[in-house]
């Protein structure tokens, strides 16, 4: 019995960041409207895709995050697909890159997110553009890729001791 | 239970099989966002939003729940350093809706009056059914609201809400208990509207940013768009009633027109969704296709169709009308000829059918 929990709870934290992007795409849905709406959710799906394929892709495989992907789509009503080939493409960048940035320094690895970050823009613009057949404007999403960046520290600090103290196991 | 426990690694630690995962998925998606890309509204979609609507409903009333609460404490905050600049408005404002209320008031003997008439038939009232908004998408492209009513309240898709502003938008997908709302500035959305005091008809596109342009495709001459003008929802194509409050006109160009939203999205919380019975035209025009919201009136008038002469709201002798549509009740409906008076609009009897 006791093993039986043991291991429930290994998986569950195995599940970790699974469940981090999960929650990141629910805050995505919820009404948040940081400054009264004049600040954008930031996009807390992809600093976790990006965070964990750097550090360890193992504990976010590729079917984790198109769920990730999946709900965000649903929840949001924009067309199926998108998003888990943004966050995959983000994953196929940090792991090409891994090499390069394991054991740099933080800001380093902070410049590869905005780099993957404003990449990703291109491509969801791109798409979003041929989807409704105009040239969409690219302020908005600009300012929500720039809060994202912007908070990507904050964030790596946390997920950082959680992937120490919870993800694996101690 | 090895799956489980010692093998935990090879299914969330291992990286062999990472990379035909990853390869895997990224096909998935693809062949699933061109699908989409063909077929948006393939009803196997609309089925998946819906039902994932319906899963996350409770998630989300319960995560908006803390931020409505949050949001209302820092909200109080920023009021108590601005509540100088906010009195002079809304000194001004209650100064506007005073004569407003003026009006209003004439206006109602006036219809008061109508009403007497045999040839009145009354408008089905609108039945508005209250939500609150729970969940909305804070993607760049993706302009919607959740809020928690669904199709066990009443709600259809289709239908036109409002908040206490003006339109917001319309339903798209409704589930059981919880529907999404298609914003106004969503690039799907299109909308008919009115301009008033141009008396141009027109379709409100949502173009992803804050202020949606109504396309301008043809004007007759001596049609004019200018800013300031009042955007009203139009009827047309009998889906939306007529006189909801849009907005106001912004910005002209030769091709489109800005239209500045009466509803501040970042403050909207409760909405209400308008069950409007559109009423049949049973006979050749016996109905009166009347399109009145209950609450949501726009403020001027609701003139005929863009060839009636542009009359000026406000300055109509009142009593006059309702003695002499007394005098000579006409075959039609009563309401067509009054165009100053006309809450109970007349225009859809050549267009909204």
């Amino acid at each position: 019995m006791s093993s039986r929990a043991e291991n429930l709870a290994r998986v569950a934290r195995a599940a970790t960041p699974t469940l981090l992007g999960i929650f990141g795409a629910v805050m995505l849905a919820s009404p948040l409207r940081l400054f009264q709406g004049s600040l954008p959710t930031p996009l807390i799906p992809l600093v976790v895709v990006y965070f964990w394929s750097l550090y360890s892709p193992g504990h976010l495989p590729a079917a984790s995050i198109f769920a990730i992907g999946i709900i965000q789509d649903l929840l949001s009503g924009g067309p199926l697909g998108l998003w888990p080939a943004i966050y995959l493409t983000v994953q196929y960048i940090a792991i090409s890159q891994q090499s390069y940035f394991l054991g740099r320094e933080v800001h380093v690895v902070w410049m590869g997110f905005a780099v993957a970050a404003m990449s990703v823009s291109v491509i969801l613009w791109l798409f979003m553009s041929l989807f409704s057949g105009a040239l969409l404007p690219i302020g908005g999403l600009v300012l929500q890729m720039l809060t994202t960046i912007a908070v990507y520290p904050i964030f790596a600090i946390v997920f950082g001791s959680l992937h120490r103290r919870v993800v694996i196991e101690v | 239970m090895d799956i489980l426990g010692q093998d935990k690694r090879e299914v969330f630690g291992g990286r062999s099989n990472s990379q035909v995962g990853l390869l895997l998925f990224s096909l998935v998606s693809l062949i699933l966002l061109l699908s989409s890309l063909y077929a948006a509204e393939a009803s196997v979609f609309k089925k998946a939003r819906e039902t994932a609507l319906e899963a996350a409903s409770p998630v989300l009333t319960f995560v908006s729940g803390p931020i409505g609460w949050v949001r209302d404490r820092v909200g109080d905050v920023g009021d108590y350093f601005r509540v100088l600049d906010q009195n002079k408005a809304l000194r001004e404002e209650n100064a506007a809706l005073r004569q407003w209320e003026d009006e209003a008031r004439s206006l109602r003997s006036v219809i008061a009056a109508l009403e007497e008439l045999d040839v009145y038939k009354a408008p089905p009232s609108a039945k508005p059914i209250n939500a609150f908004v729970i969940g909305e998408a804070n993607d760049a492209y993706a302009h919607s609201m959740i809020v928690n009513a669904g199709s066990k309240d009443g709600a259809a898709a289709g239908l036109a809400a409002i908040d206490e502003r003006g339109m917001i938008g319309r339903l798209v997908d409704v589930s059981a208990n919880a529907s999404r709302i298609l914003l106004l500035n969503d690039i799907q959305s299109r909308i008919p509207v009115f301009v008033e005091g141009s008396f141009v008809e027109g379709l409100l596109v949502g173009r992803s940013t804050s202020n949606p342009t109504i396309a301008i495709t043809m004007l007759a001459n001596g049609d004019r768009i200018e800013p300031g003008q009042q955007v009203i929802t139009s009827g047309a194509g009998g889906v939306l009633p007529r006189g909801l409050a849009v907005g106001v006109v912004s910005k002209v160009t030769e091709k489109e027109a800005t239209v500045e939203l009466s509803a501040d999205y970042a403050r909207t919380r409760l909405v209400r969704i308008i069950n409007y019975d559109f009423p049949q035209v049973v006979e050749t025009e016996a109905e009166t296709p009347a399109e009145e919201p209950a609450e949501k009136v726009a403020p001027a008038s609701q003139p005929a169709p863009p060839a009636a002469q542009p009359a000026p709201v406000v300055s109509q002798p009142v009593e006059a009308r309702p003695q002499a549509a007394a005098a000579t009740p006409p075959p039609e409906p009563v309401v067509t000829t009054q165009e100053p008076a006309a809450i109970v609009a007349p225009p859809a009897a050549d267009e909204g059918d």
